[in-house]
């Protein structure tokens, strides 16, 4: 579709409109930025005495910490699951009869399609009955499910890229499988698998709906603290909290854009 | 040297241009195969069909087989309710999505390709970010002693504040701002596919503008406008984080409703049972989506 259907049809209006829309999904995030850095507490865009004391405060809070230290535990450990798992899932997949390879795609992608609601009550419910609830492991297991599906389809799409014949010449030259896949694929997918591991630490960290369930009082996650925090304090502590965890996510989030980039065709 | 184990087959497929192409497929063994699907496929069926499945049985049997629970969600008022305002919010958020979707998409299909990579930053960025943060964030706004209210009072354009949130207003600014994306994406792939020769054409032969934009454009572009209706509708109704902290007690959804039943109240079956009916409300409206609008839109990463 070319600019000229706009020209005559009340393009301003539309750029403005489409402009405020664009506007209406950024703008509130950066709100928050500003916000932290707030001293009193009232929400202040623009605070009277601005200072990092919100961020002093949560530094140096023992409780708040411990909820970090639980957040990236589980993440990292989710990444290294989640990262193999999908990794071995798109390879199995790339390699599957190409009648039933759709549904295959569609059954491990589900979990993403089921509402989390659903899936935190089957969760927590199985996790009770195995003794994994409130433990690390279970954060782990829980998160690794939810982020799987995020390696799949970027080392996926990577494979499509990918010339079989490659390995096939590998094969015939006397290479077995392991040496063929870590000498000769894995270089070429490595950036997906990257994005796709940064990407499963992403879905870790920030999640709560599942987490509020199976995390105990002594596994608690950032997000289970901030949204215990939301309901029960309200302290002018969450914006200083909340510009850490997007600045997080954006920090993860910007090479893996980036890398998506490069990868894709021109 | 022996080339070990390479099988190959003939298969023939059709090219660009239709002519049928030989290519060499090699033949993945079983082994291989289940080395590599099958622990993925394990941990999702130990760890997610499994767990599922239960809840599934546990609405069924608690422990002996009765439908106690789905008689108490279907005749019961109060759940029934719930049930109306899930499906009255998520239709209202769908509207709300679909028009401001439209204009957004519409808006960044007639820009520049290197302007529009760049635009849609502001549409995928915030997608990614944490959805409890977001949440956050427009409680800060909408709230009474929130930004919004603190400058029309600033501003003294008000005396009161306006009740923003803990309403049904406040929920669908909401979701509405979180599911934007969802209807964006879609819409903004079917425009792009139009061709701009019909434009063209339909203006050449006399058509103006607004009509070219109603007769053909518009039509055109509507796999996508269906497509994300259905998935911002999809992902409303299984909706927790927003009516949980930005809704009243009138905007009680499912999601809600299961979360009390489980975390406070302890009623295992009658929330498995409430689960369950979400969980084959969802797929079954998956599946239409599926199959109604596979191969009527172009493909768009992972949505």
């Amino acid at each position: 579709m070319d600019g000229s259907l706009l020209s005559a049809m009340g393009r301003n209006w539309v750029r403005a409109m489409g402009a405020a829309v664009l506007a209406f999904l950024v703008v509130p995030v950066l709100f928050v930025f500003p916000m932290s850095l707030s001293s009193s507490m009232i929400f202040e865009l623009i605070p009277e005495k601005p200072g990092l004391m919100q961020y002093a405060r949560f530094f140096g809070s023992s409780n708040w910490m411990r909820a970090v230290l639980m957040s990236v535990q589980a993440a990292c450990g989710t990444t290294v699951l989640a990262t193999i798992l999908g990794v071995l899932a798109s390879l199995g997949l790339h390699r599957f009869p190409t009648r039933w390879r759709a549904s295959l795609e569609a059954m491990l992608i589900l979990p993403r399609i089921v509402p989390s609601i659903v899936f935190a009550v089957a969760a927590y419910s199985l996790f009770l009955r195995v003794g994994l609830a409130g433990s690390l492991l279970g954060l782990i297991v829980a998160h690794s499910i939810l982020a799987t599906p995020f390696v799949v389809v970027l080392v996926s799409s990577a494979l499509a890229g990918f010339d079989r014949s490659q390995e096939e010449a590998s094969r015939s030259l006397g290479a077995n499988q392991f040496r063929t896949f870590f000498r000769i694929t894995l270089p070429q997918i490595r950036l997906a698998v990257f994005a796709g591991a940064l990407f499963a630490f992403n879905v870790s960290f920030d999640e709560v709906v599942v987490t509020l369930f199976i995390s105990g009082t002594y596994t608690k996650t950032l997000p289970v603290k901030v949204w215990d925090a939301i309901l029960y304090e309200m302290s002018p502590i969450l914006p200083a909290i909340s510009t850490l965890i997007i600045s997080v996510t954006l920090l993860i989030m910007v090479p893996v854009l980036l890398m998506q980039r490069r990868t894709a065709a021109p | 040297m022996a080339k070990r184990g390479l099988s190959h087959r003939e298969v023939t497929t059709p090219d660009a241009t239709g002519t049928r192409v030989l290519i060499r497929d090699r033949k993945p063994r079983n082994w291989e195969l289940l080395l590599l699907l099958g622990p993925p496929l394990v941990f999702l069926l130990v760890f997610f069909l499994y767990p599922l499945g239960r809840v599934v049985y546990g609405s069924f049997f608690s422990p002996q087989f009765n439908v106690a629970a789905y008689q108490r969600i279907f005749r019961a008022a109060l759940y029934l309710k719930a049930f109306s305002i899930t499906l009255r919010v998520s239709l209202l958020t769908t509207l709300s999505c679909a028009v401001l979707g439209y204009v957004c998409a519409y808006f960044l299909a007639g820009t520049a390709p290197a302007t529009r990579q760049k635009l849609m930053l502001c549409v995928i960025i915030p997608f990614f970010l944490s959805m409890l943060v977001r949440n956050y964030i427009w409680m800060a706004i909408l709230q009474r002693t929130g930004l919004i209210n603190k400058l029309l009072m600033r501003l003294q354009i008000i005396d009161h504040p306006l009740e923003l949130m803990y309403n049904e207003f406040g929920v669908l600014v909401v979701m509405t701002n979180m599911l934007l994306p969802y209807m964006i994406l879609p819409i903004l792939a079917s425009l792009l596919s139009i061709s701009g020769d019909l434009a063209n054409a339909s203006a050449s032969l006399g058509a103006s503008p607004l009509r070219t934009f109603w007769r053909v454009t518009f039509p055109l572009s509507l796999p996508g406008v269906s497509a994300g209706s259905l998935l911002v509708f999809i992902v409303s109704l299984g909706f927790f984080i927003t009516p949980a902290l930005v809704g009243g007690p009138k905007q009680t959804m499912i999601s809600n409703l299961i979360d009390f039943n489980v975390r406070e109240v302890l009623n295992w079956p009658f929330a498995y049972a409430l689960a369950t009916t979400l969980l084959v409300g969802t797929l079954i409206l998956y599946f239409i989506y599926i199959r109604v609008l596979e191969g009527r839109l172009p493909r768009m990463g992972f949505s």
